[in-house]
């Protein structure tokens, strides 16, 4: 489940900037190029955004090495809304420092921006471990990132320390609620709703209690708050996401796909929504389209195997056999378990020729559908 | 052609005309169904007994078989039917089967009980095989149980015998749940051999009772273990051998639903797909020497194409291309995708659920007999499937029939709404056969539904195509002709091909006899037979809409 926070978000980080050239560390620039960065520094807080990049872009190509001027200038392209040249920015700032925590913390923020949630996530932990005095300003954009990626565990165990001085603010109760949720944690999942809704209706908090119920297999009920979350938040992050899964796991396609279109038109880098359009499209023999969804459900959760499994099948299906073969191999290499890629990779090596490899995936995704099949069975109708 | 008629009509009166033209895409004439079962004075209902409880086999209940009983040139119609719960039994007459002789008038005459086809010792019967095991011209019945199986020689006088026992063909493994089964002569030996799919072990006492918020619904098939097929040797003088094991059959463990049989590679032995609930489904390929080799993972048929088993359920193969290769097709229930796969030259199968739209069109039903079948005799095979939710708790879990229209053999469309009310009667639909009921040419559909009387669908036939229907004689290869395969070329050189079986769909038979739809064509060119012998045979210049008989000849 994807959790972007709605209504109150966690406090938000700056980039941080430096913005007095005496900062500049053990760099002596000339004169000239000193009174260059004085005067990016100027424009910059003016608002003056283009012609502080300009500036200091200007004092870069005397400069190039300056950490600081290119931290500096991708704060600015940031502020002004152009995050991927702000990453390119901190990245070479990076090269150049690759332990600075200022810069890395840019970074995360940049990519947070931009839905890059695991990047975001990879550069706040790492500023944290350099300087720890970040901790407690990323804390909650790291669990946002968490949820997005689906580590509920690691964003309970970032949280739960909190809760005690936090509890009762709406952002973490659902920041909270919705890591414990995926999480399983159902009954202190429901505990964090109650105390949602025990200040009135909330969208945030149909949608916790929508999402547990989906789980439950509860539709009926899934289905009515759900609903009831869109009509007093219709922008609510990830509601039109639970909502399509719902309508899917009731056969209606295709509600689920103008559903999901909506989530997607809200947040395009929404990964249910999008791992779920692909999959309808794969199911469409639309290929082409399926793999431009199941890339973007990439970008959020860059190494998810559901995922990666699916553009497997989409090569397979379009007769791209080696393909599909080495991503299957990886896949099984990484995730042994996953019975259904080594059904794949079976036939894939049927089709290759290389039958002694087929019945021998074929017989591992044998033994772990039977595993499977000897596990208690649920307690849903069909 | 098309864009010809259009550059045509642009000349003549202009471009509105033009826009016009192209845009207008003329309806085909489609048949509808009528039932007419009513006109007929028969007590049959198909009983499942249920009566609050869940029982496991409630929710699969009336078989049908299409057949000639008789041998008056009408085809007529076999039932099964469920029993009293828990005890097991066919207490009393709602439960017994039903033989409906067709009196040529649109009526059935119930004969059950002269034929000795009441069934009161069988228990809870399921599926339905037709086939003349012992090549003396007269199509028997082998029938699957929850209890043991029981085989029905046809005695020629409008009579049956069970002849079980001494043709130990009974033989199963203890409380296994038969529920279809299909015959074909799998070594070429001119008799017929039995593929018996069983789902699994199960008594009244075994049981399990599933509930959720006090509600109880059928179980998830996972609470109940697979079990292996069963394939049965036919020796001869009516006797017949399990080869299960030898034949290598007996491998696999599924949850066995409909049977397909087809020579999918085209190598002149009898080919085997199985469609297993919630297990992956099986093909078994012919490696003719007596034994098959479970092939599903090398031909794509065992998983959807997200590696995913799902809940099979009829089956059939046919080849609705035209290319020469039997394709196949199974459903499955609401929410999931039916699989549509075409033989990609006898070697694999390609999933064109997709392409086709049968993913689309089929996402809201829950589909269990079905079969390929050219309903309006344009030369194009349909998909047909009886439909009903599994269980009776959700809002929509009556549901009507559904008739996918072949166009071009690329894609389907959904027809059915144009097929009259009695074809979109809403229920617990299970089994069904086609056939020609009345001899006119074009397929009819019998349809079972829990707790009701079946339907007879009757098909118009007024949309003015033509047809052959095609009565193999077999003398060399089994008398039914089973295995044969037909390539009929019209006289433009349009190739249609088709295959003798009686099998397909769940827990039915079918009319043995092959059809071919020739849309407008009256003149066929040649109608070339392949028997299982070996032997091929070509009529040239055959005239259309006719029933011919084709005797297959010495070597």
């Amino acid at each position: 489940m994807t959790a972007r926070t709605p209504k109150s978000k966690p406090a938000p980080l700056c980039f941080i900037i430096s913005l007095l050239a005496s900062t500049l560390g053990g760099q002596q620039p000339a004169a000239s190029s000193d009174a260059l960065l004085q005067h990016a520094i100027t424009l910059h807080q003016a608002g003056e955004l283009d012609d502080a990049i300009r500036a200091y872009r200007e004092y870069l190509a005397v400069e190039p090495d300056s950490v600081q001027a290119r931290s500096n200038l991708g704060t600015v392209l940031a502020r002004a809304g152009r995050y991927d040249e702000a990453i390119a920015e901190y990245a070479l700032g990076l090269r150049k420092s690759p332990d600075n925590p200022a810069l890395l913390l840019n970074l995360g923020l940049a990519y947070y921006k931009t839905g890059r949630h695991a990047e975001a996530a990879a550069r706040f932990e790492r500023a944290v471990s350099l300087s720890p005095q970040f901790k407690e300003q990323v804390t909650l954009l790291l669990a946002v990132c968490y949820n997005n990626l689906g580590r509920y565990k690691d964003a309970v165990a970032l949280l739960a320390p909190l809760e005690k001085d936090k509890a009762g603010d709406a952002g973490f109760d659902y920041l909270f609620g919705t890591a414990l949720i995926g999480d399983g944690q159902e009954a202190a999942g429901t505990a964090v709703i109650s105390r949602i809704l025990s200040r009135g209706d909330s969208a945030e908090a149909y949608l916790l209690r929508g999402t547990l119920e989906l789980s439950a297999h509860d539709r009926d009920s899934a289905r009515a708050d759900l609903e009831k979350a869109i009509a007093l938040n219709p922008r609510l992050a990830g509601a039109h996401a639970r909502l399509g899964e719902l309508l899917l796991s009731q056969g209606d396609s295709e509600r689920a796909r103008a559903v999901f279109a909506h989530e997607l038109a809200l947040d395009p880098d929404e990964f249910t929504s999008n791992l779920n359009m692909g999959v309808l499209a794969k199911q469409d023999q639309g290929y082409a389209e399926a793999r431009r969804y199941f890339e973007r459900a990439l970008r959020t959760r860059p190494n998810d195997p559901g995922v990666r499994y699916q553009l497997a099948n989409v090569d397979l299906s379009t007769g791209n056999l080696e393909l599909a073969r080495r991503a299957l191999e990886v896949l099984i290499a990484e995730s042994p378990d996953f019975a259904e890629a080594h059904a794949t990779l079976a036939t894939v090596y049927y089709r290759l020729n290389r039958s002694a490899d087929g019945d021998r995936e074929r017989a591992v995704s044998q033994k772990l559908m039977d595993r499977r099949d000897a596990l208690p069975a649920g307690t849903k109708p069909r | 052609m098309r864009r010809w008629w259009a550059v045509a009509a642009l000349c003549v009166a202009g471009a509105a005309l033009w826009v016009a033209a192209a845009g207008a895409q003329p309806e085909p004439r489609r048949p509808h169904f009528t039932d007419i079962a009513p006109k007929s004075d028969f007590a049959y209902r198909t009983d499942n007994n249920f009566t609050g409880r869940k029982y496991f086999p409630q929710t699969m209940c009336g078989g049908v078989a299409a057949f000639d009983f008789d041998n008056d040139g009408r085809m007529d119609l076999f039932f099964t039917n469920g029993a009293k719960l828990p005890e097991m039994e066919k207490t009393d007459a709602r439960f017994y089967n039903c033989l409906l002789r067709n009196r040529g008038d649109g009526t059935f005459e119930d004969v059950t009980a002269r034929a000795g086809l009441l069934g009161k010792k069988l228990g809870f019967s399921f599926g339905v095989a037709a086939g003349d095991y012992d090549n003396d011209g007269y199509q028997d019945l082998f029938i699957c149980n929850a209890g043991p199986n029981t085989l029905y020689h046809n005695n020629g006088d409008g009579t049956f015998t069970d002849v079980t026992e001494r043709s130990g063909i009974g033989t199963k493994p203890k409380d296994i749940v038969s529920v279809a089964a299909a015959w074909f002569d799998y070594d070429n030996d001119g008799k017929l051999d039995l593929i018996v799919s069983n789902y699994t072990v199960w008594t009244p006492q075994i049981d399990k009772i599933c509930a959720v918020n006090g509600q109880e619904y059928y179980c998830h098939p996972k609470v109940y273990p697979s079990v292996a097929h069963r394939l049965y040797h036919n020796l001869g003088n009516g006797r017949f051998e399990d080869v299960t094991d030898s034949s290598g059959i007996g491998k696999e463990l599924g949850k066995g639903m409909g049977i397909a049989i087809a020579d999918f590679n085209g190598d002149g032995y009898m080919d085997v797909f199985v469609a297993n609930d919630t297990v992956r489904n099986f093909l078994f390929i012919n490696q003719k020497n007596g034994t098959f080799k479970e092939s599903g993972y090398e031909w794509g048929v065992a998983y959807d194409e997200n590696g995913n088993a799902h809940s099979s359920m009829g089956a059939d193969a046919k080849d609705y291309d035209n290319d020469g290769f039997p394709d196949l097709f199974y459903n499955n229930l609401k929410g999931q995708i039916w699989g549509l796969f075409r033989n990609m030259g006898g070697k694999y199968m390609s999933y064109v659920s997709g392409l086709s739209h049968v993913s689309r069109l089929s996402e809201h039903s829950s589909g269990w007999s079905n079969g390929f079948v050219d309903y309006n005799n344009d030369g194009w095979k349909d998909l047909y499937s009886s439909n009903g939710d599994i269980d009776n708790m959700g809002e929509i879990s009556r549901q009507p029939d559904t008739m996918f229209e072949n166009v071009n053999g690329k894609e389907f469309r959904d027809v059915s709404a144009q097929l009259g009310p009695d074809f979109n009667h809403a229920g617990f639909q299970r089994g069904s056969a086609f056939v020609d009921l009345n001899n006119d040419g074009f397929p009819d559909l019998v349809v079972t539904s829990l707790a009701e009387k079946p339907r007879i669908l009757m098909n118009s036939a007024d949309n003015g195509n033509h047809w052959l229907l095609v009565n193999t004689i077999g003398r060399r290869s089994n008398r039914d002709g089973i295995g044969a395969v037909l390539k009929l070329t019209t006289a433009s050189g349009r190739t249609l091909y088709n295959h003798v079986t009686t099998s397909g769909g769940f827990m039915s038979s079918s009319d043995k006899r092959v059809h071919f739809g020739l849309g407008t064509e009256k003149a066929i060119d040649s109608l070339e037979i392949r028997w299982p012998s070996g032997i091929v045979q070509i009529l040239k210049k055959v005239k259309a809409d006719q029933i011919l008989t084709v005797t297959e000849p010495g070597r």
